[in-house]
C-alpha cells in the first residue's frame, strides 16, 4: 500500500510518499509547496493538493495509487511579531545640520549670519556671513556674487547649499571657504541666525562641532547652555560636514516615549514589567513567572497596543474571540531603528532604541478534522489525522544517519522555534516558543531602516557581495569572482546580494560588513537565544549540559548560517549538534512527514 | 633601470566633434566631473559617431574612461569594454541634471562609488 505523510507548516507543506512492502516503509519521493493560508485554515487544502501532486509526479503515480494521507496534529502555535521605537531624538527649532553629500566644499570652520545669497548685497561691510545658495541660484552666479561680497570687504565664512555644487563653486572662489551641499529642506534653515559650519578634510571627519566644548567656544555659550547642545555635537560624530546654526529657543531632546508596561500571568504568579527597561528585564521576568499562561500590554499605551494587535490578528484567523486569545510565549529583542530627526533639515537620521516583540499564541485547537474531512471528500482517498507534530518530528530526525535515542531536536521555522527531547524509554516532551524566521526578517527589516520585507527576506537568505569593478566581484569572505561579461552599471560599486536569480543591488549606503553584522545579530538574537531557551525548558534536569545530542530540523534549518551559529554556541555547553538529514537524503526538511509515514508502521 | 616618471596625467577624456554647437552641453558634462573632483582634459576629433569617439577618448584616456559628445547623443565608454557596447548613452538635449550626471558617473567610474541614476535612459 501507498501512504503520504503531510505536514502543514506555518510556511511550507510538505509531503512524504511510500510504499509499504512486508510492513515495511520504502520512501519514493517527497513534495514541498509553501503553506497556503494561516495553517490549521481551511485554505490548507490547495498547499497540500500541490505538495501532494508534486510528490505523485515525481513518483510517476496518480491520487487513485494512493491508499492512507496522513496530516499532522498541528500544534496549535501561531506566531507574530511587532516592533516599538521607546526614544526619538526631536529638534525644537531647527540648529543643525548634519549629513554626509559625497562631495562637500572646501575645507576648515567658518561662523557667521546666515543670510539668503540674493541678498547678500545688503549686508555691512566687515560683516561676517553664512550664505544660504537655494536651487533657484546656480553656481556660476553663487560663485560670482561672493567673489564680488568679499571684493566688498563683506566677510563670507561659509555656504549652505541645497543642490549638488559644492566643489564647483569652491572651485571658482577666489577665497575658499567651507561648503555644505545637498541640504534638501534648505528652505527650513532660519536666516538672520548665528551659525558655524565645518568642513572636515577627505578621509576625517568634524571635530569642532562634534564636541561640546568646541560649539561653546564657536558661540560664546555657558555652561548651562553647553550642557544643551550635548545632542546636537552627538548626533554629528562622525560627519564629514555640519552646521550648527543657534537660534534663540532651539533645542535638541532625546526623548523616551513611554511604551507602557506588560503584564506576564503566570500559573501561579504575577510581573510587570516596562518595555522601556530593555528586552532583557522582559526576558528575566517572563522566565521568572514560568509557566506563562497569558501576557497583557497596559491598556492605553504602546505596549499594550502592540500586544493587542496580535491578539486581534489571531482572533480573526481562528475564529475565537480575542479574549479568548492567550499570548503563551514572548521573545523581546534589543534593537535600534534609524527615525529621521524630528525638525532636521537634512533628513537626518538618528538611531533610536527599540524592541522587537515575538508572540506565540496557543489557540484552542485549529481544525485539523475539518481539513481532513474535506481532503478526503475531495480527493476519495482516506485522510487520518496522524500524532503530535513534535513526536512525528523527532521520529522523522531519528533517520539522520548517526542519530540514536536519547536525542532532541529544535524545529526552526517562520513562526515558532519548537524543541521536542526524546529519551531512551521513547517517552517525548515538547515545547513551543516565539521567535523564529519572521523575527530575524524584521530585525534586519528595522535596524536597517528598510520598509520593504521582500527586500529583508533577502538579505535573511542569501550572501553578500561587493561589486568592485564592471567585471568582478569580492565575496563576504574575501574571495574575488570574475565574469565574462560586464555586470549590470545598476550594480557598480554597490553591494549586492547574490540571489539565485542574480545579483540584487542594494539601496542606501550601508557597507557589506555593516549589513551581514546586522544579519548575522539578528540570527544570532532570535536563534541562539531561543536554541538555549528552548532545549532548558526540554531538559529533564533543566540544565542545558544534560543534553547530549541535537539535531536542528525545520525550513531555517536551511539556512547558510544559522546552523551554524545554533552549533558553534551550543557547542559551550558540550552538546554535539547539527543540522539533521532525513532518511539521509532530505537535509533538515521533512521530519514532520516522514514521521507520520513511519508513525502508520507502529500503529499510532 | 630608470623609472619613467613622465607617465601621462591620469584624466578622463571628454571627446567631441570640430567646430561645435552644443558647447552647453559640454560644459554641464564637465561640471558633472569636476564637482566629483577627477581631472579631466578635452579633445576635438573629426568623428561624428558619438560611441566612436567616447571609446578614442578611452583609449587616450590613462584612466581609460571616456566620454564622447555630438550633436545628438553624449555617451560615456570604458575602454575594458567591447567597442560597440558603452556603459551609458543619453540624448544630448537631456536636461542639466542629467547630462551633469552621465558626467559625475565618469568619474564615479574612476573613484568606484555607485552610479547616479540617468533616468529615462537606457542602460546598456
Amino acid at each position: 500500500m501507498i501512504i503520504a505523510g503531510i505536514d502543514i507548516g506555518n510556511a511550507s507543506t510538505e509531503t512524504a510518499l511510500a510504499r509499504y512492502v512486508d510492513g515495511k516503509p520504502e520512501f519514493l519521493c517527497s513534495g514541498i509547496v509553501d503553506t497556503t493560508g494561516m495553517k490549521g485554515t481551511r485554505q490548507n487544502i490547495h498547499g497540500v493538493f500541490a505538495s501532494l501532486k508534486q510528490a505523485l509526479e515525481k513518483a510517476g503515480l496518480t491520487v487513485e495509487n494512493v491508499d492512507l494521507i496522513r496530516i499532522n496534529e498541528a500544534a496549535p502555535v501561531i506566531g507574530d511579531v511587532a516592533m516599538e521605537t521607546i526614544t526619538e531624538t526631536i529638534i525644537t527649532e531647527s540648529t543643525m545640520i548634519g549629513h554626509n553629500p559625497s562631495t562637500p566644499g572646501g575645507l576648515g570652520i567658518g561662523v557667521g549670519v546666515t543670510v539668503d545669497i540674493r541678498e547678500v548685497s545688503n549686508c555691512d561691510k566687515g560683516e561676517s556671513v553664512i550664505v544660504v545658495i537655494p536651487r533657484e541660484v546656480d553656481f556660476e552666479d553663487s560663485s560670482r556674487i561672493i567673489n564680488h561680497a568679499v571684493n566688498n570687504g563683506i566677510f563670507i565664512n561659509g555656504a549652505i547649499v541645497q543642490r549638488d555644487d559644492g566643489v564647483l563653486i569652491n572651485n571658482r572662489l577666489v577665497k575658499k571657504i567651507p561648503i555644505v551641499d545637498e541640504v534638501s529642506l534648505i528652505e527650513k534653515v532660519p536666516r538672520n541666525m548665528r551659525a558655524a559650519i565645518e568642513v572636515a578634510a577627505p578621509g576625517s571627519v568634524v571635530e569642532q562641532l562634534s564636541n561640546p566644548y568646541g560649539i561653546a567656544t564657536v558661540f560664546d555659550l555657558t555652561s548651562d547652555e553647553t550642557k544643551q547642545v550635548v545632542p546636537v555635537s552627538r548626533a554629528l560624530i562622525g560627519n564629514r560636514s555640519a552646521v550648527v546654526i543657534k537660534t534663540p529657543a532651539g533645542d535638541v531632546k532625546e526623548r523616551k516615549i513611554p511604551a507602557g508596561q506588560i503584564i506576564i500571568q503566570g500559573s501561579n504568579k504575577k510581573a510587570q514589567v516596562n518595555v522601556d527597561d530593555g528586552a532583557e528585564k522582559i526576558m528575566d521576568a517572563i522566565r521568572s513567572v514560568a509557566p506563562v499562561e497569558d501576557i497583557k500590554g497596559e491598556a492605553g499605551t504602546n505596549a499594550g497596543g502592540m500586544l493587542e494587535k496580535v491578539r486581534q490578528v489571531m482572533s480573526n484567523l481562528t475564529d475565537q474571540l480575542p479574549s479568548a486569545i492567550k499570548i503563551q510565549d514572548l521573545l523581546a529583542v534589543d534593537t535600534f531603528v534609524p527615525q529621521t530627526v524630528k525638525g532636521g533639515v537634512a533628513e537626518e537620521f538618528s538611531m533610536e532604541n527599540a524592541v522587537g516583540i515575538a508572540a506565540m499564541v496557543k489557540a484552542d485547537k485549529l481544525q485539523m478534522n475539518m481539513i481532513a474531512h474535506e481532503l478526503e471528500a475531495e480527493l476519495g482517498v482516506k485522510v487520518e489525522v496522524g500524532g503530535v507534530e513534535a513526536d512525528m518530528a523527532i521520529r522523522g530526525a531519528l533517520t539522520t544517519p548517526g542519530s540514536n535515542r536519547p536525542l532532541a531536536i529544535i524545529d526552526m521555522g517562520a513562526g515558532s522555534t519548537d524543541a521536542a527531547i526524546i529519551n531512551r524509554a521513547g517517552e517525548i516532551k515538547s515545547i513551543h516558543l516565539a521567535g523564529a524566521g519572521n523575527m530575524v526578517t524584521l530585525l534586519i527589516a528595522s535596524e536597517l531602516g528598510y520598509d520593504n520585507m521582500a527586500l529583508a527576506e533577502d538579505i535573511k537568505k542569501y550572501p553578500l557581495a561587493k561589486v568592485e569593478s564592471l567585471f568582478h566581484i569580492r565575496h563576504e569572505d574575501g574571495t574575488v569572482q570574475f565574469f565574462d561579461k560586464p555586470l549590470d552599471p545598476r550594480t557598480f560599486a554597490r553591494v549586492v546580494i547574490l540571489t539565485p536569480n542574480g545579483m540584487m543591488p542594494m539601496p542606501g549606503n550601508y557597507s557589506l560588513e555593516r549589513i551581514r553584522a546586522v544579519r548575522r545579530e539578528a540570527k544570532t538574537k532570535v536563534f541562539v537565544v531561543n536554541a538555549i531557551r528552548s532545549l532548558e525548558r526540554v531538559s529533564p534536569t533543566g540544565n542545558v549540559r544534560d543534553i547530549e545530542f541535537v539535531t536542528l530540523v525545520g525550513g531555517s534549518a536551511l539556512d547558510f548560517e544559522i546552523p551554524q551559529l545554533v552549533t558553534d554556541a551550543l557547542s559551550k555547553y558540550s552538546i554535539v549538534s547539527g543540522r539533521a538529514n532525513i532518511r539521509g537524503v532530505e537535509g533538515p526538511r521533512n521530519a514532520v512527514a516522514t514521521g507520520l509515514v513511519l508513525a502508520y508502521e507502529e500503529g499510532e | 633601470m630608470r623609472m619613467d616618471f613622465d607617465a601621462p596625467k591620469p584624466e578622463i577624456k571628454v571627446v567631441h566633434g570640430k567646430n561645435i554647437t552644443y558647447q552647453k552641453v559640454v560644459d554641464e558634462v564637465l561640471h558633472g566631473i569636476e564637482e566629483e573632483g577627477v581631472p579631466f582634459s578635452i579633445e576635438e576629433l573629426e568623428e561624428t559617431n558619438p560611441v566612436e569617439l567616447a571609446f578614442r577618448g578611452a583609449e587616450l584616456s590613462h584612466l581609460g574612461v571616456g566620454i564622447g559628445i555630438t550633436e545628438n547623443e553624449v555617451v560615456l565608454h570604458y575602454i575594458k569594454l567591447k567597442e560597440d557596447h558603452p556603459i551609458f548613452k543619453i540624448p544630448s538635449f537631456s536636461d542639466e541634471a542629467t547630462l551633469r550626471a552621465i558626467g559625475s558617473n565618469a568619474a564615479r567610474l574612476v573613484k568606484r562609488m555607485p552610479f547616479k541614476n540617468l533616468d529615462n535612459t537606457e542602460l546598456s
